[in-house]
């Protein structure tokens, strides 16, 4: 090959990556809107597009609200555009988490669970609940902050248990953290014991969900998700070289045990803003990067961008789904987005994965 | 001459006989309607339970039975109770003192303590305590289910649980002071405006949970004068769409002082500050306000008590 065909290649797979990801940010744009207008109440799209228009500056003079009741105003700006936003960023978050979770350890199992950070979220948040203090800090509540700590104070265990030298091999790291976990789980269990009035508040947390998400809730986790999945672009190829295996990598120049790091902290990072704010959501960390392996390929510089995307696509899909279960029924129910995103996700996962299995055997 | 004292012989005879049949029979009658009522304790579960002889030691498992015993006089046979029992004294304080004995959990209560006490009656709820119920009864306990689903039942496990511990003039004093409470707040709001109501049951940031027409609080609700604005759903707790409550814009909001919140509850401002709740009747017209949910969510001797609150709070 000349170098103008490998430069040609690379030309041609890059602009097929943009249009990728022109495309799918497309279909996240569509998926918003559309899920704008699912749930109980009945706005008409004309009253929607309303109302977002009237908060737009020099749009909102041209737009007669008059017809439009603050109830319904409320319902899109206040309970609907955050929750959907929660779903964007949360199920953005996992995604990515898992992608790095799956490509530092090289196992395709490996997701937030692994490495404790959901069970050190649950602890915090149990604690937090059973100690029944209610505060505020930096707009978040203290059950947000605790499930937060909790998570890196799992992961931070986890990497020094498991460390030999300066060195943290891949399996020790696997075998502490699912320790860690069950440990931790079973702590969440006896704070269940333990907890008699709040008990109710323990389990729905640990369900998880963003029905009543803040605007608050979202600032607060914004900068430590976009910092946490941008920064991790940047390891990209690093973690391409790292599925070669460490030894070659080290040789090709990534200073493993470094990137290592770095990449198990962003993930942790990401997850534990995501998960402070909606508890525990399943399966999206797992299945979401396999999903997107599946149908764009393993290298890490378009899986990465793409699996975050299609994380964001589908939690909002399962979110819309967990509202409109019951609107044909004229009932108000809602059904927890973690039930659905593995009742809905778990069975398309495994018919893709049963056409294309042979991609893993291989 | 001895015919007449023959014949008064016989007559007086006859006269301490029939007064000794009378006697004993009504002896015999008045232990009988106490133990006919003892051979036919039919509870919620529709199980029938017969008892030689009133109970002397008897275990509550659940918080409404142990408001029921007290209400009628019953409480001094009361050996043991569970870790939410707080009404109508401090049991964790009388068991702290050793005065009482605690089952632990309400939801599984522990029945080596149960079985090491020994007793002669078992007063349980239905739902989460069903399996303990049936490993009671497979011992040997005599275990009656109070489950009820309406104010009647509720009603009707007060005459139960006098009947089986032979407190039946109370119980009944108890029921009639019930339901003559119950039909003057009935008469009292009968011509006024029904306020749309909204029970909070739990709220957070991952899910919010409300009662729909099959909770029992949506009946005290309808009697206090106002509407259950979920009362179209026909279910009991459940998972809600908050949206649906804005849509629909409740004039009144009842929360649970204590239990379920995660301390987000410590003032009412910041219910008042959910997103979008500003837009509600309720809070635009500053009419929230907060219960003990213990006093709602026990079916028990209380219930008139929930309904006059509600009452006040429909229509101040």
């Amino acid at each position: 090959m000349s170098t103008d065909e490998v430069e040609s290649t690379f030309f041609r797979r890059t602009s097929r990556w943009k249009l990728i990801v022109v495309l799918l940010v497309l279909a996240l744009i569509v998926t918003v809107i559309v899920s704008l207008n699912v749930g109980y109440a009945q706005i008409p799209f004309p009253d929607i597009l309303g109302i977002l228009g009237k908060q737009i500056p020099f749009l909102d003079g041209l737009i007669d609200s008059s017809l439009i009741s603050p109830q319904n105003a409320a319902i899109i700006l206040q309970i609907r555009l955050p929750r959907i936003l929660a779903g964007v960023l949360v199920g953005a978050a996992l995604a990515a988490a898992g992608v790095l979770y799956q490509g530092v350890f090289k196992n395709p199992m490996a997701d937030s669970y692994v490495l404790g950070v959901s069970a050190g979220a649950a602890v915090g948040a149990s604690l937090s609940i059973l100690s029944g203090i209610g505060f505020v800090f930096l707009g978040l509540r203290l059950v947000q902050v605790a499930a937060f700590i909790g998570a890196l104070s799992a992961m931070f265990l986890v990497y020094n248990i498991s460390r030999v030298g300066s060195r943290v091999p891949v399996a020790t790291l696997l075998l502490c953290g699912i320790s860690v976990n069950f440990f931790l789980f079973a702590i969440v269990g006896l704070l269940e014991v333990i907890a008699s009035d709040e008990l109710h508040s323990i389990v729905f947390w640990l369900v998880g969900g963003f029905s009543n998400v803040l605007w608050r809730d979202i600032w607060a986790i914004l900068p430590f998700i976009i910092i946490g999945i941008v920064a991790a672009y940047f390891y990209a190829r690093d973690l391409n070289l790292l599925a070669m295996g460490e030894e070659t990598a080290h040789h090709l120049g990534v200073n493993v045990e470094r990137s290592k790091q770095i990449l198990l902290v962003l993930a942790s990072l990401t997850t534990a803003a995501a998960v402070s704010i909606c508890g525990l959501v399943g399966f999206v960390g797992l299945m979401i990067p396999h999903l997107t392996r599946l149908i764009i390929g393993p290298d890490h510089r378009i899986l990465l961008p793409t699996s975050t995307i299609i994380g964001a696509i589908f939690l909002v899909i399962c979110d819309d789904l967990a509202r409109v279960v019951a609107t044909p029924f004229a009932s108000t129910l809602e059904l927890p987005v973690g039930i659905i995103t593995m009742l809905f996700g778990a069975p398309f996962f495994i018919i893709l994965f049963k056409k294309k299995k042979q991609s893993y055997a291989a | 001459m001895k015919t007449k004292y023959v014949i008064a012989t016989v007559v007086i005879i006859v006269l301490i006989a029939s007064a000794a049949f009378v006697y004993v029979h009504y002896q015999g009658q008045t232990a009988d309607s106490g133990l006919a009522a003892l051979q036919n304790l039919v509870d919620d579960d529709d199980y029938k339970t017969i008892l030689t002889a009133y109970p002397e030691k008897i275990v509550s498992v659940a918080p409404s039975a142990t408001e029921i015993l007290y209400a009628i006089d019953a409480g001094d046979k009361v050996v043991a109770v569970t870790d939410y029992d707080n009404y109508p004294y401090d049991f964790a304080a009388w068991v702290a003192a050793g005065n009482m004995t605690s089952v632990g959990d309400f939801t599984d209560p522990n029945l080596e303590v149960i079985t090491s006490l020994d007793p002669d009656l078992i007063l349980a709820s239905g739902g989460v305590q069903v399996e303990s119920v049936d490993t009671l009864r497979d011992l040997g306990y005599k275990v009656l289910v109070l489950d009820p689903t309406n104010i009647d039942g509720v009603l009707k496990n007060i005459e139960l649980v006098g009947n089986a511990t032979g407190k039946r003039a109370e119980a009944t004093a108890l029921v009639n002071d019930i339901t003559s409470r119950i039909t003057a707040v009935e008469n009292a709001v009968a011509n006024e405006a029904k306020p749309k109501v909204y029970y909070e049951v739990y709220y957070e940031s991952t899910s919010s949970w409300t009662i729909g027409a099959k909770a029992w609080q949506s009946e005290l609700i309808e009697i206090a004068g106002g509407t259950n604005i979920f009362e179209d759903q026909q279910i009991d707790y459940y998972q809600f769409q908050v949206e649906a409550l804005i849509d629909r814009n409740p004039d009144v909001i009842v929360l649970p002082a204590s239990g379920m919140g995660t301390g987000q509850l410590e003032s009412l401002d910041v219910v008042k500050a959910r997103p979008g709740w500003d837009t509600m009747n309720a809070v635009q017209n500053d009419r929230l306000y907060q219960i003990d949910s213990n006093i709602i969510e026990r079916a028990g001797p209380r219930v008139a008590d929930a309904i006059e609150q509600f009452a006040a709070f429909f229509h101040p």
